[in-house]
């Protein structure tokens, strides 16, 4: 129980971890897309180009001619006999530029009117890349973990505090005899504390290993789908860090535990 | 003045029932005293207060001059330490060797290993059991079991013993020599109490004999003075001189 309830929040903080690290190591930025009327012709297209290459905020801007565009929609829409029926190319020519990562909000909605008021743009539409939503599925996750640490951590108290009552109950003859004799409280508590904390660093291992497996099995199809965008797994976070900080949390939670149950339970034991 | 006072002791339980009654006596260091009467006469709630496993509801209980109704959770295991308690049934743990179990009040004194040894083979000695602290307690007659717990409650030399119905269990003769014991530790200067509803055994120690009725002290019957010794050596130390 105490390795389940350390494993997700501690799975979910490698997987944030590797978020961040992917998005750090992500070459795609935001950026945004012009997209031409059909009848703008090359210098239009040209001046546009010109124009936001000088910006500093914008670090590459791509061109995507007409022509280019009905190529790359023939080959993968499958969809090119269709479009040769139509004798003209309904694809207008679009620019593609990638922002500076140092833009701000206000540079951007000056870039976008600028750009509009160019003859011969249709419309201009500021990419949301999926970098971003990646981000703010990172914060989701790191936000969830936290809260997830709080409630399981708390039930990992609960669950090592009801394993020490029982591990006292079975040793009631001992506490009192120890008591009778001049056992001081903490002498009493000690074997109790060690318990605890052996039960949560048990479940620090479980716990560990719980994410091992985990990451045995998604790791294959996860690096296809990086591959897919030229990008390789580096698995960040589960090392020898982590582990240490993992059993040390499990071995604290399990002392709190124990403490919980063993501190009234002895106290209130009478000895004869 | 007494090593231990009991002044005006009452002791009610919340059901109301009231074990002691205005109880007032001492008991001068070195002396050895037999608390007798009936079932419920109130001989167990005496010594039970006086190990400070419960408190008085009125009066105060004087240990060489401290109340120890007034002991702190800190202080109150070290006045423990210096008390010697063996029940009728003994209370030795069945899981731990005779060794173990005599060893337990040194080790909670944080007694070194050695020293340890040395007073668990001397004590068990002076209860002629030396040479069984391998065996569980489970592996003893009865009235070994009772010798474990009278050595265990002297390995720490205390300054009192208590005991209560300490032969209940036994046979007369076993029962002889189970107070012969109490009385060679009072011999050594240890102020020893023992309750006992054994009047016909206790007639003959010719000890002083506190006479409990319904939590009230009905008689106090001062010991035969042939019966007294001067302070002898330890037995616990019998073999210690030698080795």
């Amino acid at each position: 129980m105490v390795g389940i309830a350390l494993a997700l929040p501690a799975g979910l903080w490698i997987l944030q971890v590797n978020m961040d690290e992917m998005s750090a190591q992500w070459e795609g930025r935001p950026g945004l897309s012009v997209y031409f009327t059909l009848q703008a012709d090359n210098a239009s297209v040209a001046a546009v180009q010109g124009y936001l290459e000088d910006q500093q905020n914008i670090d590459r801007v791509e061109l995507t001619t007409a022509k280019d565009a009905l190529e790359e929609f023939k080959t993968y829409s499958g969809l090119g006999s269709a479009l040769d029926l139509l004798g003209s190319n309904p694809l207008p020519a679009s620019l593609q530029a990638r922002f500076a990562q140092s833009i701000g909000p206000i540079e951007v909605e000056l870039l976008i009117n600028e750009t509009q008021a160019f003859a011969g743009v249709a419309e201009v539409v500021v990419e949301k890349t999926w970098l971003e939503r990646l981000n703010e599925l990172s914060r989701v996750v790191s936000r969830l973990g936290a809260m997830l640490a709080v409630l399981f951590g708390l039930g990992a108290v609960l669950v090592t505090a009801s394993s020490v009552r029982l591990a006292i109950e079975a040793r009631l003859d001992e506490l009192r005899v120890l008591k009778l004799v001049g056992a001081t409280p903490g002498q009493v508590r000690r074997p109790f504390l060690y318990f605890g904390a052996i039960y949560g660093f048990g479940g620090g291992v479980v716990a560990a290993m719980l994410i091992a497996i985990t990451i045995l099995v998604i790791e294959p199809p996860l690096q296809g789908l990086l591959g897919s965008y030229q990008q390789t797994l580096d698995l960040a976070g589960f090392g020898p860090l982590f582990l240490t900080v993992l059993l040390l949390v499990g071995s604290g939670l399990g002392i709190l535990g124990a403490l919980m149950a063993v501190r009234q339970r002895v106290r209130d034991l009478e000895v004869v | 003045m007494g090593q231990i006072r009991l002044q005006r002791v009452t002791k009610r339980f919340e059901n109301g029932f009231e074990a002691l009654s205005e109880v007032t006596t001492e008991f001068e260091a070195g002396s050895m005293t037999f608390l007798t009467g009936h079932s419920g006469a109130g001989k167990s709630t005496f010594l039970k207060l006086l190990i400070r496993a419960d408190t008085p509801t009125r009066g105060q209980i004087l240990v060489n001059d401290v109340d120890i109704g007034g002991l702190s959770a800190a202080r109150l295991p070290l006045y423990r330490r210096h008390i010697g308690v063996v029940f009728q049934d003994h209370h030795l743990l069945a899981a731990r060797t005779v060794f173990d179990n005599v060893a337990m009040p040194l080790r909670v004194a944080g007694m070194r290993e050695r020293e340890v040894a040395r007073r668990v083979r001397a004590s068990l000695t002076t209860v002629e059991l030396l040479g069984k602290e391998g065996l569980l307690p489970s592996h003893l007659s009865t009235g070994e079991q009772q010798r474990i717990g009278i050595a265990r409650a002297v390995v720490t030399r205390p300054r009192i013993l208590l005991a209560d119905e300490p032969t209940g269990n036994l046979d007369p003769d076993l029962s002889r020599h189970i107070m012969d014991l109490f009385t060679r530790f009072n011999q050594v200067g240890t102020t020893v109490i023992v309750a006992s509803h054994e009047i016909d055994l206790i007639e003959t120690m010719g000890k002083r004999i506190l006479h409990l009725e319904g939590g009230r002290v009905v008689s106090d019957r001062a010991g035969d003075s042939s019966t007294e010794s001067p302070a002898q050596s330890d037995p616990t130390e019998s073999v210690e001189v030698g080795s």
